[in-house]
């Protein structure tokens, strides 16, 4: 029962792999003062420079440093996306603990409200609302907390219900505990690798959904994001600075949606012991 | 005929320059009417003041101890007679045969001489009438001529025992005192003198003074139970004994052993007060589960019980405690969606009435069918049934854990589903559940200490201190090891005996009264399971709680169970004190359940020479 995660995920030869890339990623963002070679807002070189031995990735078209536009960007994409999946993962918990501890109409009307939140186009709805409001980081972050909890919460929900008629439940339920205590001590800690899973997927989800919102240009502007490096360098397709600005951009991002999908994934098989055994197989 | 009336005995203690409290009060405030023709048992401990009340009706404490009260025989006051005048009832009207009888017999005198001894101060000077009668009497014991000129050493005991039976008959007294007159004998000479006596008897007054239970329900019709002096409780011997109304008569009944009893004997617990330390109140109270303040203050007078007050008792608390009570209870599910369509389809069909009202009875599945029973304190309750009989539904609705479809559980007498928040939090402290599987009922996620002091915390029971002693007590109680690595343990660390333990010391670290346990060690091997078990009953005598025991073998119930319960079908078909059930079992599946032949129990699987010989054919 009691399961080393970080050991399972370190075995997993892809969840290692992802762990690191993950890890990788954690130290550009936190150490992005340090290792980007200039300041990323100041105009530092003539626009649209090739790449050289003081800009590795050339400038852009207001002449500020792509690489270091790219290892701050590191920490906008990280920032927004762990906060949005944090908050997102924690509306799962509550609303899924609600409706899997009260049954009865409580249930019945956060479980609709997740069957329409399910339906509901999550990228369209984000886009139509940013259009209206400018988003800054902040914003996205409660955007993406309000829209990506769906799917978590009708897990949590589902596993709840097995939870709750379980022995030790029962048992402390006998002893005269209430709901909260039970909620507390014997139902959230057994929910915690499924949070961690729907953390990473949700973060996932969030770093996509971030790019893709800013690559259409619905981002605060003055922000240093991934997406808006797509954004910008896509007007320069007919030069050769499409090789040092959109493709960096573009790998960054699948690099950092692969590295959480794959603790992800790693996490999950962690999780389920018949998928565990085949990863000892494939060991 | 004798009516013996707040009869108190005092002597004055050896050691009365050392203790201002000096004297030692052996009978205290004692009453007892015997009427014509009634056989009375006195039961008790050695030390509980048997031999002192004989000695006091035979006039021979008066010398030695401080006599107050009353004793009147056929109205007149014994306890005024002079010593001249008890010579003359002693020996004629009022005759015992004594304890340790080997010493009363004069060694030197031939057996004849003595017995015809009484009758010669009876009827001074008829020397041949007496010889003749003695004579007479010893025959009538069962001693042939060829004693009547035996000296007592030459003889054995139990000829010696019929040989004073035979001196405290022949002057035909009106009340016959007997003072353990088997208990230092055999087996098999105990049985003939019992017989013996039984027969001579018939038609006397006597008065049995015995700790052998068994000989006092042989001999007395009337049972008064002593115990430090003090009566506790009367009634007819038959009821005192097999269903004893104070804990003490209980526990001395629990104490004896017998070859019917199925169960293991149980000392009671404490020790028997020495006489300078009589407790005062009820004298029984330091030993008693169920004491309550009162009773370690005031003694509780000997009042009426039952229905027609022909049995007296003394006890605050009206006697061993009812705990836990359900009526008619009837657990069902529903069978509708697709499991309940299965199990509808599964069952044969026959005609279309039948079908129709099949369907209609079958659409709930009644796992518990109008069952009610009483469990009182320290008492074991022993369900018994096959699986699927309903015993586990029924535990969990009497421990509280689901609620009934129908009818009520009472504990102490106060209905499961309609309690104020004290009340319930008191419930959740006193009745506890021991769950089938305690490996599921035991979070994985926390460690022993954990586990165990979680009722504490739940219910806010002491600060941190106090709560980490009761979980150390409750871990010694269970035989767990207490040191701080074992408290760090985590389950799946754990044998399953270890966690069946942890299980048990969680259930009881709140001191419950009652606690319902659900196969408690159905998952053990033969060994842990008897550990757990004496466990169980250790802890039920010392701490007087009732256990409401699910089983589902038979062997243990009887050895575990006060009263068992035989389950089938969600009613119980059978209930009753446990050997009784095991060896007198009144319903055909109870006898299935003990094997018995011709019950539709044929062996299952052929033994290997049986196996063999088919093969071969």
């Amino acid at each position: 029962m009691h399961v080393n995660y970080w050991k399972e995920l370190n075995k997993d030869r892809l969840g290692r792999k992802g762990l690191y890339m993950v890890a990788l990623l954690g130290v550009v963002a936190a150490g992005a003062g340090w290792l980007a070679p200039h300041d990323p807002f100041a105009y530092v070189a003539p626009p649209l420079s090739a790449p050289s031995w003081s800009h590795p990735l050339g400038t852009n078209e207001v002449g500020q440093d792509i690489f270091s536009e790219l290892l701050y960007g590191a920490r906008t994409t990280l920032l927004v996306g762990s906060a949005a999946a944090l908050f997102s993962t924690f509306f799962s918990l509550l609303l899924g603990l609600l409706a899997g501890l009260f049954r009865g109409w409580v249930e019945r009307v956060l479980l609709r409200l997740v069957d329409v939140m399910l339906v509901i186009p999550v990228f369209l709805l984000a886009l139509l609302v940013a259009a209206y409001v400018q988003p800054g980081e902040v914003t996205l972050v409660v955007l993406f907390a309000f829209l990506l909890w769906p799917p978590g919460a009708r897990i949590i929900w589902a596993q709840v219900l097995s939870l709750r008629s379980q022995g030790h439940v029962a048992a402390a339920r006998h002893f005269g505990a209430g709901t909260g205590y039970v909620a507390l001590r014997h139902l959230v800690p057994e929910l915690y690798p499924l949070l961690a899973v729907n953390f990473i997927q949700v973060v996932r989800r969030a770093v996509f959904m971030e790019a893709g919102m800013a690559f259409l240009g619905v981002f605060d502007p003055s922000q240093k994001s991934w997406g808006l490096m797509l954004h910008y360098a896509r007007d320069f397709m007919f030069t050769d600075a499409w090789l040092w600005w959109l493709l960096p951009s573009a790998l960054a991002i699948s690099f950092t949606i692969i590295a959480f999908a794959l603790v992800g994934y790693a996490l999950e098989a962690a999780l389920d012991p018949r998928l565990r055994r085949q990863t000892y197989v494939g060991n | 005929m004798l009516e013996i009336e707040g009869l108190t005995v005092e002597f004055l203690s050896q050691q009365h320059t050392h203790h201002s409290h000096s004297n030692l009060k052996v009978l205290d405030r004692v009453s007892l009417t015997v009427q014509k023709g009634e056989k009375w048992g006195i039961v008790g401990e050695s030390g509980s003041g048997k031999s002192t009340l004989a000695l006091t009706l035979m006039g021979m404490t008066q010398q030695s101890g401080i006599i107050t009260g009353s004793v009147k025989f056929h109205g007149e006051e014994l306890l005024d007679k002079t010593p001249d005048q008890w010579e003359k009832l002693r020996g004629s009207v009022i005759s015992m045969v004594m304890q340790q009888s080997g010493e009363m017999l004069t060694p030197t005198l031939p057996l004849l001489e003595q017995v015809m001894e009484p009758y010669l101060k009876m009827y001074p000077g008829h020397k041949e009438q007496a010889r003749i009668s003695a004579g007479q009497f010893l025959e009538r014991v069962g001693l042939n001529p060829s004693f009547f000129y035996r000296y007592p050493f030459t003889m054995s005991g139990g000829e010696v025992q019929r040989a004073l039976l035979a001196m405290a008959l022949i002057t035909e007294p009106e009340l016959l005192i007997l003072d353990e007159p088997v208990s230092s004998l055999d087996a098999r000479t105990k049985a003939d003198i019992l017989d013996l006596l039984e027969e001579v008897t018939a038609g006397c007054t006597v008065l049995v003074i015995s700790h052998d239970l068994q000989s006092v329900t042989r001999l007395a019709d009337r049972t008064a139970v002593l115990y430090c002096g003090a009566i506790l409780e009367t009634g007819q011997t038959k009821e005192c004994l097999q269903e004893p109304a104070h804990p003490y008569t209980r526990a001395l009944v629990r104490a004896y052993p017998t070859l019917e009893g199925t169960r293991e004997l149980q000392g009671i617990r404490g020790e028997f007060p020495p006489l300078d330390q009589r407790p005062g109140g009820c004298p029984f109270h330091p030993r008693c589960t169920q004491a309550l303040e009162i009773c370690g203050r005031k003694r509780p007078e000997l009042t009426g019980i039952g229905t027609n007050k022909q049995r007296l008792l003394s006890c605050h608390r009206g006697g061993v405690v009812e705990l836990l009570r359900c009526e008619q209870v009837i657990q069902r599910y529903s069978l509708s969606g697709r499991a309940g369509r299965n199990y509808l389809s599964s069952t044969p069909a026959g005609g279309k009435d039948k079908k129709k009202a099949r369907k209609e009875a079958s659409r709930y599945l009644e796992a518990v069918r109008g069952v009610s029973l009483s469990l009182r304190e320290g008492e074991v309750y022993a369900l018994v049934g096959e699986s699927g009989s309903g015993k586990s539904t029924l535990g969990r609705i009497l421990a509280g854990v689901d609620r009934p479809y129908q009818g009520t559980v009472f504990f102490q007498g106060q209905s499961l589903g309609r309690m104020e928040a004290k009340e319930q939090k008191e419930l959740n402290r006193n009745l506890q559940m021991l769950f089938q599987n305690s490996g599921e009922a035991l979070s994985h996620r926390f460690n022993v200490y954990d586990l165990v002091v979680e009722p504490l915390q739940i219910q806010k029971i002491g600060d941190r201190e106090s709560q980490k002693e009761a979980v150390l007590r409750s871990l010694e109680w269970v035989n767990l090891p207490t040191s701080e690595h074992f408290l760090h343990e985590y389950p799946h660390h754990l044998s399953g005996g270890e966690l069946q333990r942890v299980a048990l010391a969680r259930a009881l670290v709140m001191e419950p009264k009652v606690l319902v346990a659900d196969e408690p060690s159905a998952s053990l091997d033969a060994s842990v399971q008897a550990k757990v078990i004496k466990l169980l009953l250790h802890l039920q005598n010392e701490r007087g709680f009732a256990l409401f025991l699910i089983t589902h073998d038979l062997a243990l119930a009887a050895k575990a169970g006060d009263r068992i319960g035989v389950m089938q079908q969600g009613c119980i078909v059978e209930e009753g004190p446990a050997s009784r059930v095991i060896h007198d079992p009144q319903h055909p599946y109870t006898r299935s359940l003990l094997g018995w032949p011709g019950q539709n129990n044929s062996r299952v699987f052929p033994g290997k020479l049986e196996r063999q010989m088919l093969l071969q054919d």
